[in-house]
């Protein structure tokens, strides 16, 4: 009975919270930085001689689809930590990393397009690349609806995690699609496998700025997901209390 | 929604609605800026077209960023929605709660 009041106090905490100082830094920065991008990208930044203002596309959809990809791994690796510990924390930063990750999916794929087809004439091409990063998306999806009509409780966490290790092998092959296929889906720019110098050096710079500026708000996404999956975990054990 | 007030009634969040204001007007006159030198942008623009208006894909850039903005608010706001409903189930199962254990009280008195 004792461990009532705690989980009622507990959640209590968690839904009232109204901000510590890290989600509230994070929120600031990425304004401040989004503001910065925004000029860096209108103003800064010189215009592609091929693709014209298209090209400043990039700068939203590089680092969205960067994120897309590494939301999978943060997936993957709270999904192992969960495997091991059957921590109900690891498990939770798993779906929250999911949901974001669903939702940056789905930018990159419409951004894509919306790229596309001013310079390839088409919304959707059949490509290597676009087509992994589809799967991606069905990955999400589906991981989302397993935890949602799937099994519940631990059961359903462990079913999620193994899909989501699976669904995290699809990370490297998406990143590698333009070097191991031939695609007609611009050569990588970031990362390791990037060639250095294939980018003018501001161009670059705005880039950079783009994407600490996108990873920033991510982050701040993420926490506030995670507070209130957080939230949810200990409504629910309060619904098994009362019966 | 907490975090709806905090923009509002705090120092930060109005700081903030500030910036986001002003990063706003700053992308309204840049694409008034990059439009003025070609003239008004043709949405039916196919690459061959490019080379000879390089800045006619501006709507293109710009329904990309109010997709990115609208996808992320939409996510936000559906988050502060699932807030709202946790608090309003949260104040039902404390009323829940509290009964229970002044009845099962009031129960171990009687014995």
């Amino acid at each position: 009975m004792d461990q009532v009041p705690l989980a009622v106090s507990g959640a209590s905490i968690l839904v009232g919270r109204s901000g510590s100082m890290i989600r509230d830094g994070l929120l600031l920065v990425s304004a401040v930085l989004m503001a910065l991008t925004l000029w860096m990208i209108f103003f800064w930044v010189p215009t592609e001689a091929n693709l014209g203002v298209s090209q400043r596309i990039f700068y939203f959809h590089v680092p969205i689809s960067i994120l897309a990809l590494s939301s999978i791994i943060v997936v993957a690796v709270a999904s192992i930590i969960h495997l091991i510990t059957r921590g109900q924390r690891s498990d939770d930063l798993a779906y929250s990393a999911a949901e974001l990750g669903a939702v940056l999916a789905t930018l990159a794929i419409v951004t894509g397009a919306t790229w596309a087809k001013p310079v390839w004439g088409v919304w959707w091409t059949w490509d290597p690349k676009l087509t992994l990063t589809l799967l991606l998306w069905f990955i999400y999806s589906g991981y989302l609806m397993l935890r949602a009509y799937g099994p519940n409780g631990s059961q359903g966490a462990r079913y999620g995690a193994v899909m989501a290790l699976m669904g995290a092998v699809n990370a490297p092959i998406i990143y590698y699609a333009t070097e191991l296929w031939q695609t007609a889906h611009p050569a990588l720019l970031v990362g390791p496998a990037a060639e250095s110098g294939s980018l003018d050096s501001d161009m670059a710079l705005g880039l950079l700025v783009s994407t600490i500026t996108f990873v920033v708000l991510a982050a701040y996404v993420l926490i506030e997901r995670y507070s209130l999956r957080r939230s949810e975990t200990a409504i629910d054990a309060l619904y098994q209390y009362v019966g | 929604m907490p975090y709806i007030n905090m923009l509002v009634n705090t120092h930060m969040g109005r700081l903030v609605m500030v910036v986001l204001a002003l990063a706003a007007l700053s992308l309204l006159w840049a694409g008034n800026v990059l439009a003025s030198d070609e003239g008004e942008a043709q949405v039916d623009v196919v690459a061959q077209e490019q080379d000879s208006d390089p800045e006619a894909n501006l709507p293109f850039l710009f329904a990309v960023y109010i997709i990115t903005w609208g996808g992320f608010f939409a996510y936000v706001f559906a988050m502060s929605r699932r807030q709202r409903e946790i608090q309003r189930e949260l104040d039902a199962l404390k009323t829940v709660i509290a009964d229970k254990e002044s009845q099962s009280r009031a129960g171990s008195a009687e014995l």
